[in-house]
């Protein structure tokens, strides 16, 4: 009985055309479009070299750490290259500017002045950069100042610019100096790509929709939902039997679904999913029977049709993963920052965060509170259909 | 009436969809964008940092934390995971200050100072004015004897600013939100038009209620009229219904030229997606597909088109497939109203070829719907 039912239930699950969609194709197809929109994000968020120009006047001829730092920040070859710069009169640059060749100019002066013509990343990085050059003039100058003073008298201070040879070369000394001893150590991980977590959301809502496969194997054991479920329920063979095969192939089905995903995320969009692949089916078989017994659930304790109890599984689904960030991902981390108990209860969350911490994380001990958080889960759901389930009988329906 | 009647019914089951596109838009458009109320005068980005020193930081210490969190967005992370904050760009720099700092830099030793960051420019950004601030204290700490001093020549130091003249005189920041909401309005239109029309045309449709439409006393042609107005209507009204409350959301831009151009340009492209909605409702058989063919076209429609991630940081070779769709063109004229300065025939003439665009794309569409009719008139 339990091959014949298993068998049978299996072959309904894959006739079903619209089921199939939403659970086998649908994934796939929103996975397509996560990976067209999302591809280029991260990379556009890294700093581009911008378009700059510089207007050649007096000032600028002047003075030396302008004009080098410039060169230097402009240089293809360094390694710090940051702008591309073309030197202009300002007329010339103001043309360029409203052209929108360039991000902004700059037109040295007692005040370097920056012309740009809109708000923005680039253009504050300009306005930064010759901040920059303005504090270091003046820090040199006054480093250079002190050091003179040391040995100088008050009197002559006044008139130190004019001590030209000795000042000069103390300037030059300093600037050669400038910030060769140190550097900022950056001991950020390099698993950083934020957009990974939409397709783990997306991992999340293919096991929950397999919970409608569940639902709908389930359904048709039961005498309430239709005639099929009648005659199933007067015939004289094992409920346990019945409800367990036609669960596992819901299980099943659901499982080649979630195959097919991995399969085509991995080779084709090219997800990251961490290195461990026994995690990840661990992972995988918790999420699946989260899903699953939540069909399960939903469809023993609503006594509705069946449209209005996948309606139900869809809604949870997609609150799930909308809090577990597929709608927008920094969602998921301000649940978890300000109100964490929403996402240990919401199977999605879990999914999703068993993922990014097997991507982003080098321990495993927030991967394993998550998987056993998901068998709690479907521990509790399972509980819940069992209790609705068991000698359920009707005088008439 | 009779129709309008049946019609409103229908419509009436399927307003949690509406409801539910609405609301996105309403969270996505309204509370994605902060707008500055100045929008001539230069703000500076600030990356968005946060810094773990030694309790009560003194001297350079806490000079260095002060200057960061003046020039930088400081986000208090006290007893929050740091690791998640950097992944899901809480922040995009965090500083870890050593305990001896001070008496390192006075020592004229440069402290090793750690980072974690983003990666992106946000994070560039913010190694540019710690960098600044380091290197600028490691010279001073070359001729300061005591920490008073040194903080001393820092505060002289780095108050100097540049001046930064902005030319343009656009509301940037309102037009963008105007952009973004317009831009999500693809996706609730196509959504809800779609999904509307469809549904209730294909219950019209059942074979048996058509049967008894034809057998009723009712002209067929003046039934298809009344079912067309019906439908139009309902296209105007929630087309009204969503121009008022970008008026809401987005504010004072919506009552210039530009705003003026917004509406145009969706009272064009929400022509388009009505035929999108009348051809798809002629080849939907099965209301079970009606779903998921609304979210593949309307979702498709939107992430290839820009209007969930913005136009700029989509591959070009999607920006390419994505010149068949007329939603693409919707988009484009969107983003060029956002950087539109004066509206001259040099500055409206692509904003009318977009159109234009929109426009033939609808008459296609027609044409489409009305051979399709044809063939299924035929065959019955």
């Amino acid at each position: 009985m339990f091959k014949h039912n298993f068998n049978y239930t299996l072959k309904t699950l894959f006739r079903d055309k619209t089921l199939i969609f939403w659970t086998f194709a649908f994934p796939l197809i929103l996975g397509t479009f996560f990976h067209m929109a999302f591809s280029n994000i991260e990379k556009s968020e890294q700093l581009d070299t911008i378009n700059i120009a510089v207007v050649k006047n007096e000032k600028y001829n002047n003075s030396i750490l302008l004009k080098q730092t410039i060169a230097v920040l402009s240089n293809k070859k360094n390694e710090e290259h940051l702008f591309n710069t073309k030197y202009v009169t300002e007329k010339q640059a103001r043309k360029l500017l409203k052209d929108d060749k360039i991000a902004g100019y700059l037109i040295p002066g007692e005040t370097p002045k920056v012309v740009v013509m809109t708000n923005g990343i680039n253009q504050t990085i300009i306005k930064q950069v010759v901040e920059e050059i303005i504090i270091k003039e003046e820090t040199i100058k006054k480093v250079t100042e002190a050091k003179i003073g040391k040995y100088l008298t008050e009197q002559t201070q006044e008139d130190l610019g004019n001590l030209s040879p000795w000042y000069a070369t103390i300037y030059q000394n300093i600037l050669k100096e400038w910030g060769d001893e140190f550097k900022i150590q950056d001991i950020s991980d390099d698993h950083l790509s934020y957009t990974m977590i939409e397709f783990y959301t997306l991992i999340a809502m293919t096991c929950l929709y397999g919970g409608i496969l569940g639902m709908v194997a389930l359904n048709r054991n039961l005498a309430n939902m239709s005639n099929k479920g009648k005659r199933v329920a007067v015939s004289p063979c094992s409920k346990l039997k019945l409800i367990l095969s036609s669960t596992l192939a819901a299980y099943i089905t659901q499982m080649i679904g979630l195959i097919l995903l991995f399969l085509y995320t991995i080779f084709i969009l090219k997800v990251d999913y961490g290195d461990n692949l026994s995690y990840i089916i661990f992972l995988t078989l918790a999420g699946c029977l989260a899903g699953l017994s939540l069909g399960l659930a939903i469809a023993t304790i609503f006594k509705t049709s069946e449209n209005t109890k996948t309606g139900i599984v869809i809604s949870v689904t997609m609150l799930g993963c909308f809090l577990s960030g597929m709608m927008g991902i920094t969602m998921k981390y301000i649940v978890d920052k300000n109100i964490p108990l929403i996402n240990r209860l919401n199977p999605a969350a879990m999914i999703t965060d068993g993922f990014y911490s097997l991507y982003y994380y080098n321990t495993l001990d927030r991967f394993t509170s998550n998987l056993i958080s998901l068998f709690i889960f479907s521990g509790i759901m399972l509980t819940i259909s069992i209790i609705s389930l068991r000698r359920q009988s009707y005088d008439s329906i | 009436m009779t129709v309008f009647k049946a019609f409103l019914k229908v419509l009436n089951k399927s307003k949690a969809p509406i409801i539910m596109y609405t609301v996105f838009l309403i969270i996505f458009a309204g509370f994605n964008i902060e707008t500055s109320d100045n929008p001539t005068q230069f703000t500076a980005e600030k990356p968005s940092i946060y810094i773990v020193s030694r309790e009560n930081p003194k001297g350079i210490n806490r000079n260095l934390i002060d200057y960061m969190k003046r020039n930088c967005k400081f986000v208090d992370l006290e007893g929050k995971n740091l690791e998640d904050a950097i992944f899901y760009r809480d922040v995009s720099y965090i500083i870890f200050i050593p305990e001896d700092f001070g008496k390192e830099l006075l020592n004229h030793k440069m402290p090793k100072i750690t980072v974690k960051s983003t990666k992106d420019y946000n994070a560039s950004l913010s190694e540019l004015i710690l960098n600044r601030y380091l290197e600028t204290a490691y010279a001073y700490s070359k001729v300061a004897t005591t920490e008073e001093e040194l903080v001393e020549y820092m505060n002289d130091t780095l108050n100097k600013k540049s001046e930064v003249e902005i030319l343009s005189n656009l509301d940037t920041s309102h037009l963008n939100k105007a952009t973004f909401y317009y831009n999500f309005l693809n996706y609730a239109l196509l959504a809800g038009f779609i999904y509307v029309i469809c549904l209730i045309l294909s219950s019209f449709n059942e074979e048996k209620i058509k049967r008894r439409t034809i057998v009723s006393s009712m002209n067929y042609k003046k039934f298809n009229q009344k079912l067309l107005l019906s439908n139009g209507l309902f296209a105007l009204v929630l087309w009204l219904f969503y121009i008022l409350l970008s008026m809401i959301i987005v504010g004072r831009v919506m009552f210039t030229t530009h705003g003026l151009f917004y509406i145009l340009n969706t009272a064009i492209f929400s022509c388009c997606v009505l035929s999108i909605a009348f051809l798809l409702a002629n080849v939907i058989k099965n209301k079970n597909t009606v779903n998921g063919i609304v979210n593949v076209i309307a979702l498709g429609c939107s992430f290839l088109c820009g209007a969930f991630v913005p136009m700029e940081m989509l591959p070009k070779s999607v920006l390419l497939i994505a010149h068949i769709l007329p939603s693409y063109w919707y988009i484009k004229t969107n983003e060029l109203l956002k950087t539109t300065e004066r509206f001259n025939i040099d500055s409206i003439m692509p904003i009318i070829i977009n159109m234009g665009v929109v426009i033939l794309f609808t008459i296609g569409f027609v044409i489409m719907t009305n051979i399709i009719t044809k063939r299924n008139q035929k065959i019955n």
